[in-house]
């Protein structure tokens, strides 16, 4: 539970998820798939209640509980004055990690992501798609067990997006667990295995993605009746 | 790292500043004053405007790193980090002292070159540098924290710290002061600050070193304590 004064943004929320799942949170704006995110990576504190990280307390054992997160944020939050390449080095040595390894996980993470070219540039003079590419390198620098992605696919064009969904499957498949947040329903409904719906901070609807569709005509469908006022 | 890729900001001004101080002020003008503290008035300057120099690259380091960090969003990568408040304020403190360790070296460089005016003391002079700065950064992470614009910064700077600095005795010895004024220094923090760090130039200063160095050590641990309470208990940074 997470409240602001007398507003409570979320509550009562309870979910689990797997390791190695692929699991959506949907919800309108405002309806605190945010808050929740921000909880679980330690930006807010519960008002009551727990979070547990692999088994990690995140407010009692949250050095541990974080080194296993990887958080690629809505809004672009990187340091304007570091090129790419810097931006995952400093970013490993924040988790304790440095020297050469990390110079050749952060190449092959420029690599893998279509940046190599642009990796001396700074990140003011790469376009959004290659910031939302760098910044899902930066949240799988330090190999973390849970990747979470709030609106990855924000702002991006149609070939990004597809892109993305592909990297996203094939690193849940190598066994990285994913919490995604997304407006596009079709992207959680290509991408999710389970899906859990929230409104005005509850969850109203958790359920197999197959299980949740057939609820209604379609994804859509079922959200909009889920979420309607 | 980050203050040699603005080194035009942050390295270069304060350097281009301190000439200026030794040539307007301690070779054109200072020529008039006699002997100042045993030494001649431009060598007497010098110790003042490293610690002007540190005093305010060290607040300036810290508070904008801060605050800029809060306006972008970037110290969400260092709050999500599994770091706690001490490695936090470290890490913010380290760079700041860099920052100010090179500035007030190449001070001192141009203090021998232009009026050849070296420390006698070394250790005074690294372990005041090393104070003031730490002193100073904290002070910058707090009002880095509490600012809720670029405009809050400043505030400090111009009416607190750059006032305080100047009639602190950076162009001054309190000895050059009518008495009520001497004894209205002492309630200038700042003035504890350059009176210690000049002994380790003239070896001279107004107070005992213990008294002057003691008091820069309490208002640093003060300082201390106040940011990491504040950043461990998440405020302004942790909803």
């Amino acid at each position: 539970m997470k409240r602001y004064g007398s507003f409570t943004a979320v509550d009562g929320i309870s979910l689990r998820v797997e390791s190695g799942e692929f699991f959506g949170f949907l919800g309108p704006n405002g309806a605190g798939k945010t808050t929740t995110i921000n909880a679980i990576v330690g930006l807010a504190r519960t008002s009551a209640g727990s979070i547990r990280i692999f088994g990690y307390d995140n407010e009692r054992q949250w050095r541990e509980a974080r080194r296993l997160i990887g958080l690629s944020p809505q809004e672009f939050n990187f340091d304007r004055y570091l090129s790419l390449r810097d931006v995952l080095i400093y970013a490993a040595g924040y988790y304790g990690l440095r020297g050469k390894l990390v110079a050749e996980r952060a190449d092959m993470l420029l690599e893998r992501f279509g940046l190599t070219s642009h990796a001396h540039l700074e990140y003011t003079k790469i376009s959004g798609g290659q910031k939302r590419r760098l910044s899902l390198a930066r949240a799988l620098i330090h190999e973390p067990k849970l990747l979470i992605l709030d609106e990855p696919t924000a702002g991006v064009d149609v070939e990004l997006r597809l892109e993305l969904w592909e990297w996203l499957q094939k690193l849940n498949a190598e066994g990285l667990t994913v919490f995604l947040t997304t407006h596009y329903l079709e992207e959680a409904e290509e991408l999710c295995r389970r899906i859990a719906i929230v409104r005005a901070g509850r969850i109203v609807a958790e359920k197999p993605t197959e299980e949740l569709v057939a609820l209604g005509a379609s994804l859509q469908d079922v959200f909009l009746e889920l979420t309607r006022n | 790292m980050r203050s040699l890729k603005i080194i035009n900001q942050v390295i270069w001004p304060p350097i281009i500043t301190t000439v200026l101080y030794v040539f307007v002020f301690g070779l054109a003008l200072g020529s008039r004053i006699p002997v100042v503290d045993g030494v001649s008035y431009a060598q007497f300057l010098i110790p003042g405007l490293i610690m002007l120099q540190v005093i305010d690259s060290s607040y300036g380091e810290c508070s904008s790193s801060l605050f800029q960090g809060r306006f972008m969003n970037s110290i969400q990568e260092l709050l999500i980090a599994p770091m706690s408040a001490y490695e936090l304020v470290g890490g913010y403190i380290i760079g700041s002292l860099a920052r100010s360790m090179l500035i007030a070296g190449l001070i001192t460089v141009l203090g021998v070159v232009l009026v050849h005016s070296v420390p006698h003391d070394w250790l005074i002079y690294f372990v005041v540098i090393a104070l003031v700065s730490v002193l100073f950064s904290a002070l910058g992470l707090i009002f880095g924290l509490l600012a809720d614009k670029f405009d809050h910064i400043a505030i400090l700077t111009t009416f607190v710290i750059t006032p305080l600095t100047f009639v602190g005795g950076v162009f001054t010895s309190a000895r050059m002061l009518p008495r009520p004024l001497q004894t209205l220094e002492l309630f200038n923090p700042i003035f504890y600050t350059i009176d210690a760090f000049r002994r380790s130039y003239t070896g001279q200063s107004y107070l005992a070193p213990v008294f002057s160095i003691g008091m820069v050590v309490l208002l640093t641990a003060i300082s201390l304590g106040i940011i990491l309470r504040l950043m461990a208990i998440g405020y302004k940074l942790r909803t």
